[in-house]
């Protein structure tokens, strides 16, 4: 690896897990709640 | 290496690289769709097809994650070289595979004659500025794009087209691809799958290969500083014998380039420590056949000169060494590629 590719490499690094972790986190968090269970027949 | 062009070098170690490597796609898409079969199984033909989605997905990503930590477990660990050699082959097969799944999934709308769902969804721009509901294809799209200009350039010749420092920052956006493959599932099947094997590959994956990135980068740091500089400029590698015998220790030069200095018997020489193939870390290969020869794929090198032995014409840049006070030194400004500056300890200079 090239001086230049460390130092873009190391510029990249802090901050593309970072995001990632983020948005998988927040993907998480946010997703709708799963869909209610289909009416069986309850009380009239 | 440099002498003549061959579509693809196959060598022994290279077909058995490739049959593990297959066989090891084909068991678990195969164990995926059987699994997978059993538990939901399929009522329709678009049923079946959603069954490869997910298995030629989750092996996309699967590989995309090995490819990722086979460099810094090789640096953590010599016994994972062999993974490295012929990473490209795994690179090209996993773009066949995530091809394979953007394929299914233009099936998988055919198969229900909504086609023009799918090309409306994909040409609407909607759903951009929203976070959950962002439009997810878009950015397997920009992966599988990002996947294929890698494998389409992974050939030697690109590699000397491009020149190996263009060539090394283009296969750099493998990890933005992978950025793009995490988000792809994580706002796509994710969002409506309750399954925590998804979120478990996810976190999982991501987690591995930023931990071995860490880990693999603390230790080089830890092992490039101190490195102490005399008045002169030379700096002090280490004493003759702590230099261990047909390899290197790599010093920083203080301009930030990395010098590996080797020791062949009673012979010192130093070398620039990127390999004119693909710029790999020459110092952390061995001394084989009397040749610096790269971990990474075998390129040699002498080290009286840096010069590759006939018919190959590859040639490194060298740096003076000396011995001053018992200690090997290395002067951190290159010298011309090809020029001979190798010492021998029994003759003081060479």
């Amino acid at each position: 690896m090239t001086r230049s590719h460390r130092f873009v490499h190391r510029l990249i690094w802090p901050a593309l897990p970072i995001a990632i972790a983020l948005g998988l986190t927040m993907a998480l968090a946010l997703r709708p709640p799963p869909d209610p269970p289909a009416a069986t027949g309850g009380k009239p | 290496m440099s002498a003549g062009f061959r579509a693809v070098q196959w060598n022994r170690d290279k077909l058995i690289y490739d049959a593990i490597l297959a066989a090891g796609v084909v068991a678990f898409l195969g164990g995926f769709a059987a699994i997978a079969g059993r538990i939901h199984p399929p009522n329709n033909l678009a049923d079946t097809i959603d069954i490869w989605i997910r298995a030629t997905g989750s092996c996309a990503f699967l590989m995309l994650t090995i490819i990722l930590c086979i460099g810094p477990l090789a640096r953590l660990d010599r016994r994972f070289l062999p993974l490295l050699t012929n990473r490209r082959h795994f690179g090209v097969l996993t773009f066949l595979i995530a091809a394979a799944h953007g394929w299914l999934m233009v099936e998988w709308y055919a198969a229900q004659n909504a086609l023009p769902d799918l090309v409306a969804e994909m040409t609407s721009g909607k759903g951009y500025d929203r976070f959950i509901g962002f439009p997810f294809k878009m950015l397997g799209l920009a992966a599988l794009v990002v996947l294929f200009l890698m494998a389409a350039t992974s050939h030697d010749f690109w590699l000397a087209f491009l020149t190996p420092p263009v060539w090394k920052a283009l296969h750099m956006l493998l990890y933005a691809a992978y950025g793009l493959v995490a988000m792809h599932v994580a706002l796509g099947i994710m969002q409506y799958e309750r399954t925590v094997l998804i979120p478990l590959m996810l976190f999982g994956g991501c987690g591995l290969v930023s931990a071995l990135h860490l880990i693999a980068g603390l230790r080089e740091h830890r092992s490039e500083a101190g490195t102490p500089v005399n008045a002169g400029g030379w700096i002090v590698v280490a004493a003759p014998d702590d230099i261990p015998d047909r390899a290197a220790r790599i010093v920083l030069a203080p301009g930030g380039e990395r010098i590996a200095v080797f020791r062949n018997g009673d012979e010192i020489g130093a070398l620039t420590n990127l390999c004119a193939h693909q710029n790999g870390p020459l110092g952390e290969g061995r001394i084989i056949d009397g040749c610096v020869t790269c971990p990474w794929h075998g390129y040699q090198y002498r080290l009286a000169d840096g010069c590759a032995p006939p018919p190959f014409t590859e040639r490194l840049a060298t740096y003076r060494v000396r011995i001053n006070r018992g200690m090997v030194e290395v002067h951190p400004d290159a010298l011309p590629p090809g020029t001979p500056a190798a010492i021998r300890l029994s003759a003081g200079t060479n």
